[in-house]
């Protein structure tokens, strides 16, 4: 590749004639990626079109701009940008440390069964799925048989509708972060701690470091790079949300700060059948995110430049 | 090396320090605390579910049965409607599983060990996915115009061939000895054989790790289901176990009716049993899964 064949047209022949069983393997490959993924970035064109499922391209008119335009002057472009942006900003503040602070401690104990143990724990609840875990929540949560409420309730309190109150929904949706992703998160923390040179934390014992100076002196600066670049991936993401956890969260009550991004496409585009104004949000959200995520990049490459020198 | 073995000696004597003793007995307190948060939900979702109704109703039910009573499970196994719904997620997670390795397969092998035209331009192609894809309402566009919506095999279509795992596959295809691609070569095989005969066989480890991905994957998916499925005899699972527990149209499963006794023993009951098979892999999963991060993170 480097040394710039001439693609003469004996060149192309032999090579195809060469590598048919590598095209043939890739075909099918190719169609998907084709079919699937392109075909479909195609379809965003008609968010510049006031579409008409039934009618075609033929039939729909171009209006340019204007399905941005009233996404953006609308209503609720405030509402479900806030509430995307402040959910991320809630898990950043909140969620975030906590596989660091986790790993650490981890890091910390003797007992490998033990260890063991907790962390297979720990990763557990990563592996459900968003329906299982909303379902869970909502049996525990809820305001008559739900064990939480009736461990209120035994105690005087008065018994709270976590899942309906809108003042509780960021609560819950960021506890439930916390919850279900901590121990797997905590993953990448712990190879990189175990990377650390043993003979440092031993050194710093002999000069009479405790345990909690060793952790703040040697593992945390061990892991100081890693925080940084998984942080700055999470600042890239701060305005993607899964669609799936604030959906199955969401209901009449509390739509005024469930609404994210995601969301709303969906209610604009299938719900409401208005596919070109949904696409439109899709593809604002995506631009936006893109120039974000592109961001972080070029900051984490920069980390990972200065670390190295 | 005597030099070591005497600092060793001598830290093992004097091992553990007043604070350290209080520092790990605080810690192996926090460590139980955080199991208990994990484990407890899910023992109270189990717990409810064999409960008998007098306990239940009051919300007196925590991490361990009253009064014993499976009859919750009898209503979800009796389930026609539910049993469907369960041998759908199962009929897509299978054939998923096979249409997507093989896919990936196909796609790592030419990445891998191809000096062919086109090269980059295709492996560019497919990486491009990772960064820009064309979202929800393009993507059911597509399927809407394949005629595939309403039918199981959008489920299988759509995340046919991530970018990510073939990335995986690739770099770890490479790490075989290209030797031993050469001498199959030469001894006349044809890519196909090479990859069927010594490539697989090989990478047997990559293969479970995202044969594993794309199980756990099927098995939860939500999305894609609540865009192409509208036929109720379509659905998976998880569409299923929202409708019971979280949605109002729990009614048309006729199990959960608030009116009769063991409403809430049933919801939980089927939350348990569309966990339980991810649950009962999980133990061999995660090995497999802590690797698969981390050759991720390996190559970043």
């Amino acid at each position: 590749m480097a040394k710039n064949k001439k693609w003469t047209k004996e060149y192309l022949v032999n090579n195809f004639k060469q590598n048919k069983f590598m095209y043939l393997m890739l075909l099918p490959v190719v169609a998907y990626y084709l079919i699937i993924h392109y075909w479909s970035m195609g379809w965003l064109s008609i968010s510049f079109f006031d579409y008409k499922l039934l009618k075609g391209f033929a039939g729909s008119k171009f209006v340019g701009l204007a399905n941005f335009d009233k996404f953006v002057k609308g209503l609720n472009f405030g509402n479900v940008i806030g509430n995307t942006l402040l959910l991320n900003f809630y898990s950043l503040v909140f969620y975030f440390p906590m596989p660091i602070i986790f790993a650490l401690l981890l890091n910390e104990l003797k007992n490998l069964k033990f260890k063991k143990f907790v962390q297979t724990v720990s990763y557990m609840p990563h592996f459900l799925s968003a329906v299982v875990l909303v379902s869970i929540m909502n049996v525990m949560l809820s305001p008559s048989t739900g064990f939480l409420n009736g461990f209120l309730k035994s105690l005087g309190f008065d018994s709270i509708y976590f899942m309906g109150d809108a003042k509780w929904f960021r609560t819950v949706y960021v506890a439930s972060v916390i919850w279900q992703e901590t121990g797997w998160a905590a993953i990448t923390y712990i190879s990189t701690l175990s990377g650390i040179d043993q003979g440092l934390y031993e050194a710093a014992k002999m000069d009479g470091a405790g345990k909690l100076r060793q952790i703040w002196h040697i593992s945390l600066p061990g892991i100081r790079e890693t925080i940084i670049l998984l942080l700055i991936m999470r600042v890239g993401n701060m305005i993607n949300l899964t669609f799936e956890k604030p959906y199955l969260m969401q209901n009449a009550l509390n739509t005024s700060v469930s609404e994210v991004l995601s969301t709303y496409t969906y209610k604009i585009g299938i719900v409401n059948g208005s596919y070109s104004q949904a696409t439109a949000i899709g593809l604002f959200s995506s631009l936006v995110s893109l120039v974000f995520v592109l961001g972080a990049n070029f900051l984490s490459n920069k980390v990972a430049e200065t670390s190295l020198f | 090396m005597s030099e070591i073995v005497k600092v060793k000696k001598l830290m093992s004597r004097n091992r553990e320090t007043t604070g350290e003793k209080i520092f790990n007995f605080v810690n192996v307190v926090i460590m139980i605390f955080i199991s208990l948060i994990v484990l407890l939900p899910l023992l109270n979702v189990v717990s409810v579910s064999i409960s008998s109704d007098k306990y239940v109703a009051a919300a007196q039910v925590s991490f361990w049965p009253k009064g014993l009573n499976f009859d919750s499970y009898k209503t979800v196994l009796e389930s026609e409607k539910l049993l469907r719904s369960f041998l759908n997620t199962v009929l897509v997670t299978v054939s998923s599983l096979v249409c997507s390795l093989i896919m990936t397969c196909l796609a790592a092998y030419p990445l891998a060990y191809g000096k062919f035209v086109g090269r980059r331009v295709i492996t560019l192609l497919i990486l491009l996915t990772m960064w820009f894809s064309g979202g929800m309402i393009p993507t059911y566009m597509v399927i809407n115009k394949l005629g595939l919506v309403d039918n199981l095999i959008s489920l299988i279509l759509v995340p046919l061939v991530t970018a990510y795992h073939v990335v995986i596959l690739r770099s770890f295809f490479t790490s075989i000895p290209s030797s031993l691609i050469e001498s199959a070569r030469i001894d006349g095989a044809n890519d196909f054989t090479i990859l069927v005969q010594v490539v697989i066989p090989l990478a047997k480890a990559a293969l479970a790790t995202i044969g594993l991905w794309i199980i756990v994957g099927r098995w939860n998916e939500f999305m894609n289901p609540i865009l192409f499925l509208k036929d109720y005899k379509k659905y998976t699972m998880q569409i299923v176990l929202r409708d019971i527990v979280l949605a109002s149209s729990a009614a048309q499963y006729d199990i959960v009716d608030e009116s009769k006794a063991l409403a809430e023993q049933v919801r939980n009951a089927t939350i348990v049993v569309t966990m339980l098979p991810v649950l009962i892999v999980y133990p061999f999963l995660q090995k497999y899964f802590v690797k698969g991060v981390m050759l991720g993170a390996v190559k970043g």
